[in-house]
């Protein structure tokens, strides 16, 4: 019992600790890390987050002619890996943390690509961004060579070191 | 011996009872195998710092109490039996608050042989146990800050509206 009184004057000399929560700012620090952004300017649809995503909350999808990059904040774990690995820099850290929502398919967020088909077969297998991109930087790509899936471009090689046999 | 639950309960009745709970909601916290980081969490919301009771929202310890089930953790195989018994035995409306990465979308043991992963992969289960959910709200984070939760629970009242959406862009 005389514990307790000895609270009164330390409550009363530290006063109402509360936060006003939604009436004021939330306590957000600098190394504070919310939800992820994929700039769609930016990326090239590479992938190279989805590979690094612990829990696969980023993923590629194949849906016909397009390859969407989808982020699905539910499973995000807010470590900020996807954002050191991309070499676009597309991706930014915000400070969003409210996310709660009613409907998990509203936590999703989709980046559409177009993907590039083969000349030659048809198939598709690169996003076309990536593509160009790959084809500015590296200048020995033959040009016919570099429209040709993975598949198509093996036979193609082979064809020509055969000599069309 | 079966137990039934009431089944014909509408759109009208939940708004009803929702209204009536708005200023008093009684949370019960069920942890289902998560590392207690959300946990933590809840406590924070519950200590003097952020203080939910000046929202009427209080922990209460037996489900048969609760309006409102707080669900952390991936659900374990082990736990599952409980988080089933423990959902049974709330009154209706039955309400639950997803929160965290794992309860929401299973986080990284989403695909693991030991873990559900996730809440939403069992709705269809209670649902065939006649255990049924009147409403979810999902709450992400890793851990859902104390902010996150209170934020969930107004969303679930319907104080506040939703400010995420799903967005398609094109690059
Ligand atoms: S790593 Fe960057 S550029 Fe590659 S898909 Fe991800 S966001 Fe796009
Ligand atoms: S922050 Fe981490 S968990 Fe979230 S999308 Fe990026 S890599 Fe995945």
């Amino acid at each position: 019992m005389v514990k307790f009184v000895k609270i009164i004057p330390i409550a009363l000399k530290v006063g109402t600790v509360t936060r006003k929560y939604p009436f004021e700012r939330p306590l957000i620090t600098e190394s504070f890390r919310g939800a992820i952004e994929v700039d769609p300017v930016k990326c090239t649809g590479c992938g190279a987050c989805t590979r690094i995503c612990p829990p696969k909350a980023l993923s590629l999808i194949r849906e016909g002619e397009t390859l969407i990059l989808r982020y699905f904040v539910g499973k995000c774990i807010f470590c900020g890996m996807c954002a050191d690995i991309c070499p676009e820099k597309a991706i930014a850290i915000t400070k969003e943390f409210e996310l709660a929502s009613e409907n998990l398919s509203e936590l999703n967020v989709d980046v559409e690509h177009e993907l590039k088909k083969c000349v030659k077969c048809g198939a598709t297998f690169v996003s076309t961004k990536l593509l160009n991109k790959v084809r500015s930087q590296v200048e020995a790509l033959p040009d016919d060579i570099a429209e040709l899936c993975p598949n198509c471009r093996r036979l193609e090689i082979l064809k020509r070191f055969t000599g069309g046999r | 011996m079966d137990i039934t639950t009431i089944s014909s309960f509408s759109k009208e009745d939940l708004e009803k009872a929702l209204k009536r709970i708005k200023r008093s909601i009684w949370v019960y916290h069920i942890n289902t195998g998560g590392c207690n980081g959300c946990d933590i969490e809840i406590l924070d919301v519950l200590t003097p710092w952020f203080d939910v009771e000046r929202f009427g929202i209080k922990l209460v310890a037996s489900p048969r109490h609760a309006d409102l089930a707080l669900v952390t953790g991936p659900i374990t195989i082990k736990t599952l039996p409980r988080v089933v018994k423990a959902l049974r035995a709330m009154p209706r409306p039955r309400l639950v608050l997803a929160i965290g990465s794992c309860a929401v979308g299973g986080n990284i043991w989403f695909e693991s042989y030991s873990t559900i992963g996730g809440f939403y992969k069992i709705l269809d289960k209670l649902h065939e146990l006649g255990v049924e959910i009147d409403k979810i709200v999902y709450v992400p984070g890793c851990p859902a800050r104390p902010e996150a939760i209170i934020y969930g629970v107004a969303l679930l009242l319907g104080l506040v509206k939703q400010k995420v959406h799903y967005v398609r862009k094109k690059a």
